[in-house]
């Protein structure tokens, strides 16, 4: 999986290519994991190329959602595609995360 | 397709849910596992879902699935209302009402299955199935792995008020869905270590002008909203892989719209193929 990350304000925008699956979360877990080590505490997980989310995808976000809080910050999601949107809502991620259609109102929404 | 496995390959299971005839997807997921050679090692079947699990874990083909289905699934099985049950409940009193309520009477339905089942028990399966109801007393799931897959497939599809509850020994049952509309949790247990999961949420009337209706929507949403709730745990809780399955529908589906099986299968076969690429690889993938 490709993953890019740049800096808007305090916020680290990670973006991913491909799918979130079983042979991809390990990676991802390690990335998200390694942002928050280095200090960058708000996170918003850009899925506008994430094509697929499956169970150990859904666990990689936790995952990192979990750390980012501990350290007293936040991952916010942006851009799901629909087919990952439908997954996100009925796996109940949508209840215990932020979820914003574009990666800018995501950026702004560690602001307010 | 029998479960026959070179040591160390991972387990697959088929877990299809509650959904009416969308469940006939499932036999377009099937149809592309069979091209690609894919054995499912086990399935395990929730209400409408228990009936493509059954015929499918018999070993029939494709066609056969869907006559058997076709004639298994249709509106002459609610054709006939129960006039004691609606009798007890407008005057419970007087006509004694019990748990054993039903608006239909399940004479037709009892006839289908015992044409397309007749005697035959889980042993007869060629692939490992599991059919899933739930206890009317306690509302505990009930998973069935033996016994007359009659008995099994009438609890799973006791759908509340519709058709009376089904005793089987000690328990009386209904409808699968109303403990876990799309049993992950029964592959997890048994073993999978990938589950293809075809989850089908109930649709919400777009009238309500009916006591029935009214039930059928309250139904939906406490049904829908269970579905999403252990989805959410079965994913986070354990490490199996859980792919789901999501095929679209276009165009509205009703309860017993069989002559739409064609277009359910294709939609079947769409939603599998999206996810043949990965699915090659996981398979490939060590453990």
């Amino acid at each position: 999986m490709e993953i890019t990350v740049k800096q808007l304000n305090q916020t680290s925008v990670v973006s991913m290519m491909g799918s979130l699956d079983a042979l991809t979360a390990d990676e991802v877990t390690r990335f998200l994991s390694a942002q928050i080590g280095s200090g960058q505490k708000q996170i918003v997980a850009d899925l506008s190329q994430v094509d697929f989310v499956s169970s150990a995808g859904l666990r990689a976000i936790l995952a990192a959602l979990k750390e980012s809080r501990q350290q007293g910050g936040d991952l916010r999601i942006a851009a799901a595609q629909p087919g990952v949107e439908k997954i996100l809502k009925m796996s109940g991620f949508t209840s215990i995360l932020k979820d914003y259609p574009t990666v800018d109102e995501a950026v702004t929404s560690f602001g307010s | 397709m029998t479960s026959a496995r070179e040591p160390n390959a991972k387990r697959v299971a088929l877990v299809i849910g509650s959904g009416a005839v969308k469940c006939a997807a499932a036999l377009g997921l099937w149809k592309v596992l069979i091209r690609e050679g894919i054995v499912i090692d086990m399935l395990v079947g929730c209400s409408g879902g228990s009936l493509f699990a059954t015929t499918m874990a018999l070993g029939y083909d494709i066609d056969d699935c869907i006559e058997k289905t076709r004639r298994l699934w249709n509106r002459e099985i609610t054709a006939k209302r129960h006039l004691p049950s609606l009798l007890r409940a407008i005057l419970p009193r007087l006509f004694k009402f019990d748990e054993r309520f039903g608006m239909l009477d399940d004479g037709p339905m009892l006839r289908s299955l015992t044409s397309a089942f007749g005697e035959q028990t889980f042993a007869d399966v060629r692939t490992r199935l599991y059919i899933v109801a739930t206890d009317f007393h306690d509302g505990e799931q009930v998973v069935f792995s033996e016994g007359r897959l009659l008995d099994a497939i009438r609890a799973s599809i006791a759908i509340p008020y519709i058709w009376p509850p089904w005793q089987v020994g000690d328990r009386l049952l209904v409808d699968g869905a109303l403990s876990s509309p799309m049993p992950v949790e029964v592959a997890i247990k048994e073993g999978a270590d990938i589950i293809l999961a075809m989850g089908l949420q109930s649709p919400y009337p777009r009238k309500v002008k009916s006591v029935s209706r009214f039930a059928f929507q309250v139904n939906s949403i406490m049904t829908n909203n269970l579905f999403k709730a252990n989805y959410a745990f079965h994913n986070l809780a354990h490490h199996a892989e859980i792919i789901p399955i999501l095929p679209e529908f276009e165009k509205p589906i009703s309860l017993f719209d069989t002559d739409q099986f064609p277009y359910v299968i294709a939609q079947g076969e769409r939603a599998i193929e999206a996810q043949m690429p990965y699915l090659r690889r996981l398979l490939a993938a060590p453990l």
